[in-house]
């Protein structure tokens, strides 16, 4: 039995497609769930929260979201030490409900993914994410190699992680920063974070390590078709590049 | 009829005119009276309105349909063809199943010079809508903006060129669908009326494809409102994009312009998918329409007109934003985020409940929600209630069928021959002087500043986002290898000299973009933004275009399945904007795995061009650049560009290409520094290429500066096995090989060095100041 993945769907969520494809592609039982269908919630082992403008990002991108039904039977699960995923605004909205860095009290954030620096403005481009803690830190990083290189697309407008010195201090001292933006050689510099992230940040994952949030999409670059060279694929349509996390989530949710 | 009327009969000429004029009608005084006749009475004051909009040229076509009729429309990839509210071609076939690619193309010209970003935005929307009411999943979007000078930095027309650019990001993004293609060009003829042209693709089985029209036996059937609640924005819309910006004053225009909500587009897109399922489950064809320009008359009478019914519609059941809307705001405006069911009674409840409850739109929009607001008829009148009296009783053709305006068609001169002898830039100027100019030209210059507000991959089909080939490239059905590519297409640059060779350069363009992808090109969609036909001059290019269209379509085998007529695109002072007919192309892939993109691959593999250099650099960039007037533009051979494309296709299904990028824009050499400039960005490659001397390949038929930058189009290819290329290409005279890719940061050109990095900043800088 592969574990039940709910993909959950907020009006204005966009991604929850290919977020549903990718996870069976990698063997989990994954559907999405409607906003309609918030009680079905607590009888799934894990939930992911893909991409989109969930509540228009009114406020705030994931500000909103945070307090929608749906997201009593995240918390409580996250608290019962389920797996979450967010993805971009799924991200988002797991910063705005406090899950992570998860260094206040639920639904109180201290840091958010905010407004691209230092121009304002939407940005659709092609990154690496390097993971920057232990693999085993984070549950559904555990079956990835050490500083694991993944391809994704950022495609946000609000993927600067902003917060007080203090718990930018306190998220990279306490291992929450669990992806930085790098080179596609794996170096790390300013070059490479797309929106004047703090800390290069580009993934948090909690105290528990069994809540990840990542503003870039590894879901569109998670099949051979979507790499620019695709000479050297023997079958196009196989999961890869991004797909690794999605895989390494199935990994944690084999015993569910 | 008890409601008021607008008096025609027995009003003279001048006062009907300036009657109609004070009311804001394009209508002219002719057309109010042939209402008046037919009806035997003065319309009421909705029926003015009515006819405004289904009169106008944006509904009507009044003064191009029998032009566009020169078209070809059919042939063996056509699963529709014109006249619905998009265009299908034939994909092909996947686990039994035959699939179609829905394409619709239109422009929001006035809107987004008006209020650019919503006027953008609604563009986005409006194309979406068309795509999705064919029964398709929305797959792809594309943009071709026509811009004015943006130079300075506190211009009106920078302000416009950033928030178009925000407005269709702004909504496409939000909606969940990549922005696959598209093309940018600045002119101070735009300066005053900028060009806003937007395609939408979508993805729907042959079986499975719903029509905008009711199903012969919809008599009695309901007529369902869906989305948004209808509001007094956009009313006289089509009316508005029907005459120059100049004639209404500019508050009225601001009011006729919709405002996007893509938030609950993206809401009533998932729901209507839900919707479909429902239908085919029961197999039941309906008829399903997006609401456009006419608003809920509109879009109900075309709906039943084209099934041969009648409809009853009772404005009272329309949920209204506003209290106390009059019923012509209510009928003919034009809010957007709405479309228009054609259903039997005993589903209906269900296909409400799927919107109103499943996916609760009452809650995502205030008034937003589904209701059945009328009643197909099998009387063929067009009658609208409200407060339970009639406002409006007319028959239904005479709204809706087919109305001419038509103008004396003029002769069209042919081109001027080419004389192949002369040279234009007579090679005074060395290469190194215009290299760098002419990849910092506003035409060439790098887009990815602009486009990468637009988010190209959300959905993952993505397999070529733009800047990565010369069309983008997605793969739509989920387990299968079937790929479609897309193009879109025009030159103004041409469009200023000659609007035939315009329309057919723009057609073997958008073929030739798809083609270098490695697709199969199957159809073409078509947009004409140009001046008043009412002025000869700017009539006659019409007309030439289409002929150009035409000519080309036919030479490569291809049909146009949809298409739009933008006309009156002017400045106040009467000057049109350059002809600008706009062509999309979509191809498909057998394949996805043989895809070309357009980046260096290796160093050391060969470089070949197919095409052939001509003198004639007329439209060329390196014409405007050397300040040359009077040069003609490149001739088309069509027999060559056949055998081009042929040859690129067998090479690339033989695995033999690396990479090819379509030679356009600044001509080869630019080219073949944008396939080195892609190299670096997204493979992280350091590539180079060195060019023996032109001389070597042109045989000396033509300057240096001609063979380089010359515009009359080809592909540059990297090959690996330089033998079996040769050998697939045997015979074929204009294919040549020309140099190497080398693996240093620089392109040679015969005994000339250029430093990659330098052309790279003169290519990324000067959009990038538009858009930071």
């Amino acid at each position: 039995m592969s574990a039940k993945v709910a993909v959950l769907v907020f009006p204005g969520t966009n991604s929850e497609t290919e977020t549903v494809r990718i996870c069976r592609d990698v063997g989990l039982d994954a559907r999405a769930v409607r906003w309609s269908y918030a009680e079905s919630l607590p009888s799934y082992d894990a939930y992911v929260l893909p991409g989109g403008f969930a509540y228009e990002d009114r406020i705030r991108a994931g500000a909103i979201p945070a307090h929608d039904p749906m997201m009593d039977a995240v918390i409580e699960g996250a608290q019962r030490g389920k797996l979450v995923l967010g993805i971009c605004n799924g991200a988002q909205i797991l910063l705005e409900a406090g899950l992570v860095p998860g260094t206040g009290p639920v639904r109180k954030p201290t840091a958010a993914f905010t407004r691209n620096a230092p121009v304002p403005r939407f940005v659709c481009r092609h990154v690496h994410v390097k993971l920057a803690v232990e693999p085993s830190r984070c549950a559904i990083t555990a079956a990835l190699e050490r500083e694991a290189l993944i391809p994704a697309w950022a495609a946000h407008g609000e993927g600067r992680l902003a917060a007080s010195d203090e718990h930018l201090a306190e998220i990279a001292a306490a291992g929450h920063l669990a992806f930085v933006y790098a080179h596609a050689d794996g170096t790390v510099d300013e070059r490479a974070v797309p929106n004047g992230s703090a800390l290069g940040c580009a993934g948090l994952t909690n105290k528990a390590g069994n809540v990840l949030a990542i503003m870039p999409h590894p879901e569109r670059d998670a099949w051979e078709f979507n790499h620019p060279d695709l000479r050297s694929a023997e079958n196009v349509l196989a999961p890869s590049g991004g797909a690794m996390l999605f895989a390494s989530f199935a990994e944690a949710l084999k015993d569910a | 009829m008890a409601y008021p009327s607008f008096p025609v009969i027995g009003v003279s000429d001048r006062d009907l005119g300036s009657a109609a004029a004070r009311s804001g009608l394009a209508l002219r005084v002719d057309e109010l009276r042939r209402i008046a006749e037919r009806l035997g009475r003065d319309p009421s004051r909705v029926e003015v309105r009515a006819f405004d909009a289904q009169w106008s040229e944006h509904c009507s076509y009044k003064s191009s349909r029998n032009l566009l009729g020169r078209l070809p429309t059919d042939g063996p990839n056509v699963m529709q063809g014109p006249g619905e509210d998009a265009g299908i071609l034939h994909l092909g076939e996947w686990n039994g199943e035959r699939y179609g690619v829905v394409i619709a193309h239109e422009s929001h010209n006035h809107p987004s010079q008006v209020v650019p970003f919503e006027g953008a935005a609604t563009g986005v929307g409006g194309i979406v809508r068309d795509v999705l009411c064919m029964g398709a999943e929305v797959i792809a979007v594309a943009d071709a903006l026509r811009l004015g000078r943006t130079e300075r930095a506190d211009s009106h027309q920078r302000y416009v060129a950033r928030s178009v650019v925000n407005g269709i990001a702004a909504y496409g993004n939000a909606i969940g669908v990549p922005n696959l293609a598209g093309d940018v060009y600045f002119d101070e003829r735009f300066d005053e009326n900028c060009l806003v042209n937007v395609v939408a693709l979508g993805l729907v089985k042959e079986r499975d494809v719903i029509h905008s029209c009711a199903p012969p036996n919809a008599e009695g059937w309901e007529i369902v409102l869906v989305g948004k609640a209808t509001d007094a924005s956009g009313f006289g819309g089509a009316a508005f994009s029907s005459v120059r910006l100049d004639e209404g004053d500019e508050e009225a225009n601001r009011g006729a312009v919709q405002v996007p909500d893509p938030f609950l587009k993206n809401v009533i897109m998932r729901a209507s998918y839900r919707v479909f399922e429902y239908l085919r489950e029961r197999k039941l064809a309906v008829g399903f329409k997006d609401l456009g320009a006419g608003g809920i008359m509109g879009c109900s009478a075309e709906l039943c007109g084209s099934g041969g019914f009648g409809a009853i519609v009772d404005l009272g059941r329309v949920s209204a934003a506003i209290q106390g809307m009059r019923p012509e705001v209510l009928a003919v405006g034009e809010t957007q985020e709405r479309l228009c069911w054609v259903l039997p009674p005993e589903v209906t409840p269900a296909v409400l409940r799927i919107y109103n409850e499943e996916f609760s739109l009452p809650e995502i929009a205030r008034g937003a929600g589904a209701v059945s607001i009328g009643t197909v008829t099998r009387e063929k009148r067009y009658v609208l209630l409200d407060g339970g009296e009639s406002v409006m009783d007319v028959p239904i053709e005479l709204l809706v069928g087919t109305i001419r305006d038509e103008l004396p068609v003029p002769v069209v001169r042919e081109p001027a021959a080419v004389d192949p002898q002369r040279r234009w830039t007579a090679g005074e100027r060395a290469v190194g002087e215009l290299f760098e100019r002419i990849l910092s030209h506003r035409d060439v210059c790098s887009r990815e500043a602009l486009y990468r507000e637009y988010d190209g991959v959300v959905r993952g089909t993505t397999v070529m986002p733009r800047g990565y080939a010369d069309g983008g490239a997605i793969a739509p059905i989920p387990g299968s290898p079937l790929g479609v590519a897309l193009s879109v297409d025009g030159n103004p640059r041409y469009g200023r000299l000659d609007a035939r060779r315009a329309a057919e350069f723009a057609v073997v363009e958008s073929v030739r973009n798809v083609a270098a992808v490695g697709a199969r090109p199957l159809g073409l969609t078509d947009c004409l933004n140009f001046g008043d036909p009412r002025n000869p001059e700017h009539y006659a290019e019409l007309v030439a275009a289409i002929d150009g269209l035409a000519v080309a379509a036919r030479e490569l085998g291809l049909a146009y399945v949809s298409g739009n007529v933008s006309l009156y695109n002017e400045a106040k002072n009467g000057n049109a904007v350059p002809a600008s007919p706009i062509v999309a192309c979509v191809g498909a892939l057998a394949d996805v795995a043989k895809v070309a993109t357009l980046a260096f691959k290796r160093p050391g593999s060969a470089l070949y061009f197919i095409g052939e250099v001509q003198n004639a650099i007329g439209g060329s960039v390196l014409a405007e650049v050397l300040g040359v007037r009077g040069a003609p533009l490149p001739d088309i051979a069509y027999g060559r560009v056949r055998g081009e494309l042929e040859s690129l296709a067998r090479a690339i299904d033989a695995g033999l290409v690396l990479a090819a990028h379509d030679i356009s824009d600044g001509g080869l050499a630019t080219a073949i520094a944008e396939m080195a400039f892609a190299a670096e960005a997204q493979l992280g490659r350091t590539l180079g290429a060195q060019l023996d001397d032109p001389s070597a390949w042109t045989g000396g038929a033509v300057g240096n500066l001609e063979a380089l930058f010359g515009e009359a189009g080809g592909f540059v290819v990297e090959v690996a096995d330089a033998a079996a290329f040769d050998r697939s290409c045997a015979g074929v005279p204009f294919v040549r090989a020309i140099g190497t890719t080398i693996a240093q940061p620089a392109i040679a050109i015969g005994a000339e060095r250029f430093d990659l990095a330098r052309l790279h900043e003169a290519w990324s800088r000067p959009l990038a100041e538009v858009y930071p």
